[in-house]
């Protein structure tokens, strides 16, 4: 049994980590900079607190903290430059210097795969240690490739902390609400005319599975993480039951900066290909996905979509 | 993945461009697709099978004749051409030559410029049919998974060439030569002769290549007559050679040097086999 922090526990994603990891006998205690959207199964505690503030330091005082699971990253471009800055890089290095401190034995950081950016001249697939493209073109990533950056310096540089970071492929699912799910539950969706690149979904429940593999594992290092199928990006909004239209692209781009603040990065994304591997993932730890891409797909949608009289 | 037969409009257009022959020669094809019917690059046999039969218009407008095709192999292969052009129908001829008549029918992976995926529709068709960006990791792994890989180790300095220089080799690139050590794969060379005088350029406007992000502008000398229609390919006859399979040994990361040497070693087979193919060529129509 061990007391384990998980961060972001306003989200979907953490909230199914905390149930598995009851589950398997472990104490949880919550964080997270927002409030929370419902209450907590068994009263489990709770602080709202700042990564970057001292409030996060008393959870370490009084819970006598052995893991951290950091699935707290703020991928929300709605928040400022400045304030992601602080929370993804400043609170994430706390986080990351606290555990030092307290003698933490295992920490689990969720990144994404949109740092290594959908470029033209991606292979196909791409592994861990590949360059990092999406930095060269938005300078608005630069808080996600820095906490990434960090985290897996983290990995070589103390040892004593085993350490995994994960960057799986884009999250859907029902609980879920980042940028892509919001914008697969869009009832119209246009698509860039004349592109049309391969990709992959990786479904909630499984990234909840991977990371408390990782947690229960006994591997460090850096993972990708994805679920099975590769499909273009048309299919994947066929599966949605979405009604599509192909716009040119300067004017798909104006039409989801207006209709729902649409970041330009995740735009190339309907440009070109970003297929990952996570081979050594899943070399590493027992870890397999469950929910097909149709199955994933249509759950992340499906209440939005009765409300839409679609379905 | 058989799909329940609908007479949409769709459908039917499908039907009635799909070749039976371009198909049952995909069909007998090993391909890793999943259960949506893609693989990792986005090639999709169904819609392949389109594209291809269309590219067999194209590949009969050009009237081919294929010399020595029993000498690709199944399993492993990299087909190494010479590149010329300026579109390259070479490709599509080679792609459509191995798809009809190797034995067995292969689906050439065929490696094009880093650029194609930001043409729209292009990539798509590309993409579909099986080409990937020319890349080692993309070829290693295609490969590494039987498959027969179609390189053009000039690029694009082989397809912008210009008139003056038709039927030169430019220099080729190392990586093929590296991939095939790495994976123990024979290279078959081929001589495309016809492909230098179907489209004509007299000079390469590099300025305005530049502009555009595109590798060459070629300027045909027929452009003040025909206009844009100087860029129509002539039907002239492509005579396609492919040599017996050529093997190398000796370690793949060796110095750029000796890497030169077996790479000089394709060039000459090459340019062997175009001389060759140009001295028998009695017409360039017929």
């Amino acid at each position: 049994m061990a007391h384990v922090l998980v961060t972001g526990m306003a989200g979907g994603l953490s909230r199914l980590v905390a149930q598995r990891l009851l589950a398997l006998g472990h104490q949880v205690v919550g964080a997270d900079y927002r409030p929370l959207p419902a209450p907590l199964p068994d009263g489990m505690p709770f602080y709202q607190a700042n990564y970057n503030k001292t409030r996060i330091e008393d959870i370490f005082k009084r819970h006598k903290v052995d893991s951290v699971l950091h699935l707290g990253r703020v991928g929300n471009l709605k928040e400022s430059m400045g304030k992601r800055f602080d929370l993804n890089v400043v609170g994430s290095q706390k986080i990351m210097n606290l555990c030092l401190q307290h003698g933490v034995k295992r920490l689990v950081v969720l990144s994404t795969f949109h740092i290594y950016g959908a470029h033209p001249a991606n292979h196909i697939p791409i592994y861990e240690d590949e360059p990092l493209r999406a930095g060269t073109n938005f300078p608005q990533l630069a808080d996600a490739i820095q906490l990434d950056n960090m985290a897996c310096q983290w990995v070589y540089q103390h040892r004593k902390v085993r350490t995994v970071v994960v960057r799986p492929t884009n999250v859907v699912g029902p609980l879920i609400h980042n940028t892509m799910s919001q914008f697969l539950r869009l009832r119209y969706i246009p698509h860039l005319a004349g592109f049309n690149p391969m990709t992959q979904f990786i479904y909630q429940d499984d990234l909840a599975d991977a990371v408390v593999a990782a947690h229960e594992g006994d591997a460090a290092g850096v993972f990708n993480l994805t679920g099975d199928a590769v499909v273009p990006w048309r299919t994947a909004l066929k599966l949605v039951k979405a009604d599509t239209f192909p716009l040119p692209a300067p004017l798909v781009s104006g039409y989801l900066r207006l209709i729902s603040g649409f970041p330009q990065y995740l735009m190339n994304f309907f440009l070109y290909p970003c297929v990952i591997s996570d081979r050594a993932f899943r070399e590493k730890f027992p870890w397999r996905p469950q929910v097909s891409l149709q199955d994933a797909l249509w759950r992340t949608v499906e209440e939005t979509r009765r409300a839409q009289g679609a379905a | 993945m058989n799909l329940p037969v609908r007479s949409t409009p769709r459908a039917l257009l499908r039907s009635r461009i799909v070749d039976p022959e371009i198909a049952s020669a995909i069909d007998r094809n090993p391909t890793a697709v999943n259960e949506l019917g893609f693989d990792p690059w986005g090639l999709n046999p169904e819609d392949a099978k389109v594209y291809f039969s269309v590219a067999r218009k194209i590949y009969n407008y050009f009237r081919p004749e294929i010399h020595g095709i029993e000498h690709v192999p199944a399993g492993r292969v990299l087909i190494v051409p010479n590149h010329s052009g300026q579109i390259p129908f070479d490709g599509l001829v080679i792609a459509v030559a191995c798809l009809l008549h190797a034995k067995p029918p292969r689906l050439c992976r065929a490696m094009a410029e880093r650029w194609f995926p930001t043409i729209p529709f292009v990539n798509e068709a590309f993409s579909r049919s099986g080409v990937v960006v020319g890349d080692p990791i993309n070829c290693r792994n295609l490969l590494e998974a039987e498959n027969a890989i179609l390189v053009f180790p000039e690029g694009a300095r082989g397809s912008g060439k210009v008139f003056q220089q038709r039927y030169q080799l430019r220099p080729f690139g190392r990586g093929f030569m590296r991939l095939a050590l790495q994976t123990d794969t024979p290279v078959v060379p081929v001589a495309v002769v016809g492909g230098e005088e179907s489209i004509v350029s007299v000079y390469n406007w590099k300025g305005l290549a530049k502009l555009l992000g595109t590798p060459y502008v070629p300027i045909s000398p027929w452009l003040p007559v025909l206009g844009p229609l100087a860029y129509l390919p002539m039907p002239v006859k492509f005579h396609v050679h492919f040599g017996e399979p050529m093997r190398f040994t000796g370690p793949f990361d060796d110095e750029d040097s000796e890497i030169d040497k077996k790479v000089q070693k394709v060039m000459d087979r090459v340019q062997g086999l175009i001389n060759e193919g140009r001295a028998k060529r009695r017409s360039l129509f017929f």
